[in-house]
């Protein structure tokens, strides 16, 4: 039973009254530099105050879809780099065939430009490469050398390496940093995920929330308010950050009820796969289309620790491939092609070695391949550097490789990451969404 | 599937134990839950410390440290517990279990702090026939060997796995064993769904049979688990293309910790040292020595001379020297004290928790009930900071709380799934994260879930409103708060669910209205 939202709009013991408090405190309080108010400083970081916010903000700017492919993504894969012969060398069964090669166009490269393209899993990419709105990286990934998965991970979510101090991440200190979007939004960005991916940590009115088509606490509607509005007494004194995240589900249940999630009906006859990396970015387009405040979504996409069977042009990454490419694709029909204010960026732990194992897999390696996405994007490329930082590409001989087995990083994230964060999503404070990293911008957006 | 587990009927909630202070609970019916877990003599309640009552602060309120989510700051959010928990016996019993049961609690102050530790962890004394009868009843193809479990349905397989879990996790009064179970099943976490029917072999072989004997027997019984060496890419590892999936996870994950001291180097020497660990037929762990690589290696200092195939099956004994040698390692210790220290004591132990229980490891050789009681100690207990219920001790706690009647494992599977803890299923290596930030978010589908659980009359989760409605408003509500709270709830909660109960009509609709809130409030989503 789901209670209509005229029913909810004029009633205020949802705890919303309380939220509006808490927030405008936590932002006047940051603002003015004020010290002493316990639950301002509680929720808030303490180097806030120290910024100063832009009082004439134009509230322009893009929201921004970020993906992580969780496992290690053999970028080798991904965007094939079929011009340097070594890549063949390496990988006797996992090679993709050049786009000259005398088979099949489904079991070939296509090529992006004279020496990288797209695997047959990845073709779905090519319209939205062609509108010139999907950039692809190379070479890319942390300069940090750690083969954890788990470590890598972190530091690149947190987006400060090996600094066990930081517990925030990247896209939550960014949303913390400037004013909301919408001031009147309950729901800043979300996590498509059961737990708060870390990238999220520290983000203002952000939740986790695995499915927002189902985002209500239940019950007999007769009850329901006066049920919310206990629960949201009840958590107001909770410990940080568990008090914002009841109040901000107990205001986000009317925005979500106001969203139209199974009659959703995308542009340019767009269809997401049935996948969850599919529903998850529909969600995402959906609750973008609906206009309702969203500046950004954590989606992740897992599987790509392909130690064993991994397989070439057809095989178990091509599957994944082609989902984690057919869901993009359907995202860039739908959204990124009507919608000139969404930038999608898309990032992997880690790469794999540039030599195949002897299970038909990869190994943990370095470098992999970064995607964005979107109109404000300088697309329709491949953006990859040398050793000397210059556009080229370290390449896959075995004396160019790193500890003779690894692509090189020749390509921060933090980069890619920081220019995005500045140009694109209005926020010039990189060097705090990036502590410590002194952002050289590559020319990954217009 | 739609498999019904019928859960055993147990006698009701014994008489004897019955404190003066609630009469109401005499008419309690028992429901499902139990008795079982009071098994032990039921002497008088334990009397109440008054150590404990006198050293908190006089609030109603627990404080939150000031946690930094940003910088320079601690990894974690210590959260005072509140004043209310004064009973040491109840923080035992919140950690030890997978929810606070009344009989459990009874049964635990009955007999003592030392005492019912000491009994959970001698677990193979509980008497666990009921529960176990209706297990190998419900599901009796999980006690089958690898041919038989080969050839069936994986689905079907995955849900007998997970319902015996949560089955046992809800009912079993070895309640200490479940916890460890849980530990140990993320510490070594394997995926179902890219082994199949092996995990059922291992969690029975390994996770289950070991959980609170020595790490030794732990660890050595996973590295040759044919479950673990499929997820981790062990059993396509070869001579000339060693992978290094299961060796680089049995150093960061295992034994030694991502800081243990270890190179790539190290990886990649056990990672050939580990060639020939493979499966035979359905199940069966093979050291073969064709796909082993018999030249000399190198790992964290233990040099391993090169060998000759002639040495045949003796191949096998090179790792599991260098395994000795990581069970022995003082990394090892620190790792598994630290995890240990975390999991039951506090999200941020200090240098001298991890250095005390460092030394129970390295003195016991890792016998887990030792290291286990060391950590559990009371003083620890008395002062630990508030842990956050991750999705499945959440569902158990609820469940076991509201003594409710459990008649479809299949719905409470997919209830656990909605909640964001689907078991077994944790891709990755490292298992379901134990953290309060991680979990904090996602309040929406607690709520639901407590909405969903209280409100059902007929069919999965039946909660009985009888006793609540035998007396007047006051009595059901302390009723809520013994059952659900070991009786130990902060006046604002108390005030806030009598005020809801008593703003409608005093009937079956309204009472579960409030049992769902108390599921769904703050106070029930800690241990």
């Amino acid at each position: 039973m789901v209670l209509g939202t005229d029913e909810l709009a004029h009633d205020d013991s949802c705890g919303c009254q309380e939220y509006r408090d808490l927030s405008r405190r936590q932002f006047v309080g940051a603002a003015a530099g004020i010290s002493g108010m316990a639950a301002a400083a509680a929720v808030f970081p303490e180097w806030l105050p120290k910024v100063v916010l832009a009082e004439t903000f134009a509230g322009e700017r893009d929201v921004i879809v970020s993906i992580f492919q969780r496992g290690g993504a053999d970028g080798l894969n991904l965007c094939v780099p079929f011009g340097d012969p070594s890549y063949y060398t390496g990988r006797s069964t996992i090679a993709i065939p050049r786009p000259d090669a005398n088979v099949a166009a489904n079991l070939k490269v296509t090529a992006l430009d004279g020496y990288f393209g797209f695997p047959p899993g990845m073709s779905p990419l090519l319209p939205a490469y062609a509108a010139r709105n999907l950039l692809v990286m190379h070479a890319a990934g942390q300069t940090f050398v750690s083969r954890s998965h788990f470590d890598a991970q972190r530091f690149m979510e947190v987006g400060k390496p090996a600094d066990l101090n930081y517990v925030s991440g990247w896209l939550g200190r960014h949303l913390a940093l400037v004013p909301p979007m919408r001031t009147t939004a309950p729901l800043r960005a979300l996590g498509l995920a059961s737990g708060l991916q870390k990238s999220l940590v520290g983000g203002p009115k952000t939740l986790p929330i695995p499915n927002p088509a189902s985002f209500t606490i239940g019950g007999a509607a007769n009850t329901i308010v006066a049920r919310q509005s206990i629960l949201s007494a009840d958590y107001t004194n909770a410990p940080v950050p568990l008090n914002a995240a009841a109040l901000d589900a107990l205001n986000t249940i009317a925005l979500l009820q106001t969203v139209n999630f199974t009659g959703y009906a995308p542009a340019n006859k767009a269809v997401y796969p049935n996948s969850s990396f599919g529903r998850a970015l529909k969600s995402v387009a959906t609750l973008i289309r609906a206009d309702v405040g969203i500046e950004a979504a954590q989606v992740d996409i897992g599987g790509w620790d392909t130690h064993a069977a991994q397989g070439g042009a057809v095989g178990a990454q091509a599957t994944l491939a082609n989902d984690f490419a057919s869901s993009l694709a359907a995202f860039h029909a739908d959204i990124v092609a009507t919608n000139a204010r969404v930038t999608v960026v898309v990032i992997s732990e880690f790469g794999r070695n540039a030599k195949e194992n002897g299970s038909q897999g990869t190994d943990h390696g370095r470098a992999s391949t970064m995607f964005a996405m979107g109109q404000g994007i300088a697309g329709g490329r491949v953006l990859s550097l040398g050793t000397n930082g210059l556009p080229g590409w370290p390449g896959l001989a075995t004396d160019q490789l790193e500890s003779k087995q690894d692509l090189r990083v020749t390509l921060d994230y933090r980069d890619v990451l920081s220019e995005i964060v500045q140009n694109r999503l209005g926020n010039t404070q990189v060097a705090q969404v990036f502590p410590g990293w002194n952002a050289k911008f590559r020319g990954v957006t217009r | 599937m739609g498999e019904t587990a019928q859960l055993p009927k147990v006698r009701p909630h014994a008489d004897e134990v019955v404190p003066d202070d609630a009469k109401t609970r005499r008419a309690f019916l028992l429901g499902a839950l139990a008795g079982v877990a009071t098994a032990a003599t039921a002497a008088t309640v334990a009397p109440q410390t008054a150590q404990a009552q006198g050293r908190r602060p006089a609030v109603l309120k627990r404080a939150a440290s000031q946690p930094d989510l940003f910088a320079t700051g601690a990894l974690v959010n210590a959260v005072v517990a509140p004043a209310e928990w004064s009973n040491p016996v109840a923080r035992l019993v919140r950690r030890a279990t997978m929810g606070m049961s009344d009989a459990e609690l009874y049964s635990a102050k009955a007999m003592g702090y030392q005492a019912w530790l000491q009994s959970q962890l001698d677990y193979t004394r509980i008497d666990n026939t009921a529960v176990e009868a209706e297990v190998a009843a419900l599901w009796p193809q999980l006690s089958q060997d690898g041919d038989t479990l080969y050839a069936l349905d994986q689905g079907t397989m995955q849900n007998a796995l997970q319902a015996q879990w949560i089955y046992r996790a809800i009912l079993s009064p070895r309640q200490l064993h479940e916890r460890m179970v849980e530990f140990w099943s993320d510490h070594f976490n394997i995926e179902f769904s890219k082994v199949g029917y092996l995990k059922v072999i291992d969690d029975r072989e390994v996770i289950r049979k070991h959980a609170l004997g020595k790490f030794s027997d732990l660890l050595k019984a996973s590295t040759k688990s044919p479950a673990m060496l499929a997820y981790l890419d062990q059993t396509v590892s070869r001579v000339g293309a060693p992978n290094q999936n299961y060796a680089r996870e049995l150093l960061e994950l295992h034994t030694v910790g991502v800081d243990g001291g270890y190179s790539e180097e190290d990886v990649a020497g056990l990672s050939r040292a580990l060639t020939g660990w493979t499966i035979q037929g359905r199940g069966v762990f093979n050291f073969n020595a064709a796909l082993h690589d018999w030249g000399a290696k190198t790992v964290m200092g233990m040099t391993i001379p090169a060998g000759s195939p002639a040495l045949g099956a003796a191949g096998v004994l090179e790792a599991e020297q260098i395994i000795e040698m990581l069970v022995a390692h003082p990394k090892t210790a620190t790792y598994i004290a630290t995890k240990l220290l975390k999991w039951f004591v506090t999200p941020d132990p200090t240098a001298s928790q991890i250095s005390a229980i460092t030394s129970v490891f390295r003195a016991t050789k890792g016998d887990i009930k030792l290291v286990v009681r060391a950590v559990l100690n009371s003083g620890w207990m008395a002062s630990a900071p508030l842990k956050f219920k991750r999705p499945f001790h959440y569902l158990v706690s609820a469940i076991r709380a509201s003594r409710a009647t459990v008649t479809n494992t299949t719905n409470m599977i997919s209830q656990l799934n909605a909640l964001g803890q689907p078991l077994y299923l944790w891709e990755t290596p490292d298992g379901f994260p134990d953290l309060f930030e991680y979990w904090s978010g996602n309040l929406m589908p607690r709520w639901q879930f407590a909405t969903t659980a209280s409100n059902l009359r007929t069919g999965q989760i039946i909660i009985d409103t009888a006793p609540y409605l035998a007396g007047t408003s006051d009595a059901a509500i302390d009723l809520v708060i013994a059952n659900f709270f070991g009786g130990e709830m902060d006046l604002g909660t108390r005030t806030a669910l009598l005020t809801f109960l008593r703003a409608g009509t005093f009937n079956d609709t309204r009472v579960r209205e409030t049992i769902s809130l108390a599921i769904a409030s703050e106070s029930f989503q800690w241990y």
